[in-house]
């Protein structure tokens, strides 16, 4: 498998956060989430792919490229969508697509007009006249027009109502229905992921917690869940975190087939959503 | 790098407009107050050649913009480098406009003639030159606050020079010296003859001046986190 972004030993240091040895492939031809709560580093990751922001050390390749050495090849295969989209206020949708149209060797001005359409978005419609989720689609269209090969997006369903993000997950299923397109994309709304990604990137306090397919992970995580106290977290393979109160433990594993080996069938053990996961990984072990 | 001027010019075609709004205003006012040529071209040069670009970081700032431009293909180093042609076209565009409404009107006391001289514009670019050299690092790396970083800073430094001043007495001290190296230096220049080795000479500075100014500030573009 061909993978369209390979990227290894990143490391970024700000004074209150580092982004720490982040490794991790997308394959080319799929949609891959990257998840992680508020703060995780998930925009720095996708910051440094896109070199808006320096790296201390690691290696970013996009399609087999270098992304610093060859900035401008790869940059023209990337459709690029903002948590908030950063255009002039004062300007129309038409005006940007001008101004940026020239910079991309396959931009296709019917398409553009087409996404607009279909977005229903006037060309002739001033940028601070739209609403958050507007923005989101005039930015989408705009990566979608010039034929990117990879549209990396970050946190695009944050802020957007469900009919939106269901409008904007679709464009995106439909998006790599060519095999040679992919998409990687942050979001701590875990349902979205779960909606449309083929592989799920987990990252927490700057570090990768695991990177693996999506069917794979929801097949082997799970919950455990008991209540008369004859189970301990100790007790639990493959544990990843938990919640103790005095009456009753909840624990995340990754190893849900030996849990319930192990604990037999007495003990609940539920398969694990991506909202579990990120829910225990991220508050570790916990005492109510 | 003209696809990155023809971007900042749609993207800021009314900031542009309003400019040259402004300061046809103020070149009128000029036209029929100052009577130094010299004076009148360092003007008109300065406040194009600050105001426009200056303008465009305001915008950028506002708007943020900045990310979206480093996400096109285009390397930061064309950024920069657009950002400085820029700011000379705003140069050549001040000075034409400027040159254009002094012919024109008939209360001017300046003559175009008495501009539109080699040195008189080589001399206008390299004052201003210096001037912009030593802002753009800092509106590069830090935006639109980069020019109250500047402009804090030389306040800073002139306290600085008043107290050494005041300090080191009125005799024969090294910051007097070097003052009075900038004094002469200056005066040399605006009464130099307009000899061709003096005029290559006025150009290889602009070049200087602006050539390190870009390394400066295309190393900090460099580094800058958007």
């Amino acid at each position: 498998m061909d993978n369209a972004i390979e990227i290894l030993g990143l490391r970024k240091a700000y004074k209150r956060f580092a982004l720490d040895d982040v490794t991790f492939n997308v394959p080319q031809g799929y949609v891959m989430g990257l998840i992680g709560p508020n703060g995780a580093g998930k925009t720095t990751v996708i910051k440094l792919i896109m070199n808006l922001i320096r790296r201390n050390a690691g290696e970013v390749r996009v399609f087999g490229l270098d992304n610093l050495r060859h900035e401008r090849e790869v940059k023209a295969r990337i459709g690029f969508v903002y948590d908030v989209p950063r255009f002039p206020e004062d300007l129309r949708l038409g005006q940007i697509a001008s101004a940026l149209a020239p910079f991309y060797p396959k931009w296709d001005g019917g398409r553009f007009l087409a996404l607009l359409d279909e977005f229903e978005l006037s060309s002739r419609t001033v940028i601070k006249k739209l609403s958050h989720g507007m923005k989101m689609k005039f930015a989408l269209a705009l990566a979608l027009a010039h034929d990117a090969d990879l549209i990396l997006m970050d946190e695009p369903t944050a802020g957007l109502d469900p009919v939106f993000r269901f409008e904007l997950l679709e464009k995106l299923r439909a998006f790599i229905q060519d095999e040679r397109k992919t998409v990687l994309f942050s979001s701590h709304i875990t349902s979205d992921l779960e909606r449309v990604a083929d592989f799920i990137t987990f990252i927490h306090k700057g570090r990768i917690v695991f990177s693996a397919g999506k069917d794979a992970i929801l097949e082997s995580w799970g919950v455990v869940r008991a209540s008369d106290g004859s189970v301990r977290p100790d007790d639990i393979p493959g544990l990843r975190g938990y919640k103790q109160s005095e009456f009753s433990l909840e624990a995340l594993t990754s190893d849900i087939a030996a849990a319930r080996k192990r604990l037999g069938g007495s003990t609940a053990c539920d398969k694990a959503s991506l909202e579990d996961i990120m829910f225990f990984v991220s508050r570790g072990e916990t005492h109510a | 790098m003209l696809k990155l001027l023809r971007m900042e010019y749609l993207l800021n075609r009314r900031q542009i407009l309003i400019v040259l709004a402004i300061f046809s205003v103020y070149f009128l006012y000029m036209a029929y107050r100052i009577d130094s040529p010299r004076v009148f071209l360092v003007s008109l040069c300065l406040m194009m050649g600050l105001a426009v670009p200056f303008g465009f970081v305001g915008r950028e700032d506002k708007f943020k913009t900045a990310a979206l431009v480093c996400s096109l293909p285009v390397r930061r180093t064309t950024i920069v480098l657009a950002k400085y042609a820029i700011s000379g076209m705003a140069m050549g565009l001040g000075l034409a406009y400027g040159l254009l409404l002094a012919a024109a009107l008939p209360f001017t006391k300046i003559s175009v003639v008495e501009i539109l001289t080699v040195k008189s514009i080589l001399i206008a670019l390299l004052l201003v030159s210096v001037l912009s050299g030593f802002i753009h690092p800092f509106t590069i790396r830090f935006g639109l606050a980069g020019i109250i970083i500047f402009l804090v800073s030389s306040q800073l430094l002139g306290i600085v020079a008043l107290v050494l001043a005041q300090f080191l007495g009125r005799g024969p001290n090294p910051l007097r010296s070097a003052i009075a190296a900038v004094e002469k230096g200056l005066r040399t220049m605006l009464y130099h003859e307009a000899t061709p080795g003096f005029l290559v000479l006025l150009a290889a500075a602009i070049i200087t001046v602006n050539a390190a100014s870009f390394l400066v500030s295309r190393a900090l573009y460099a580094r800058r986190d958007l």
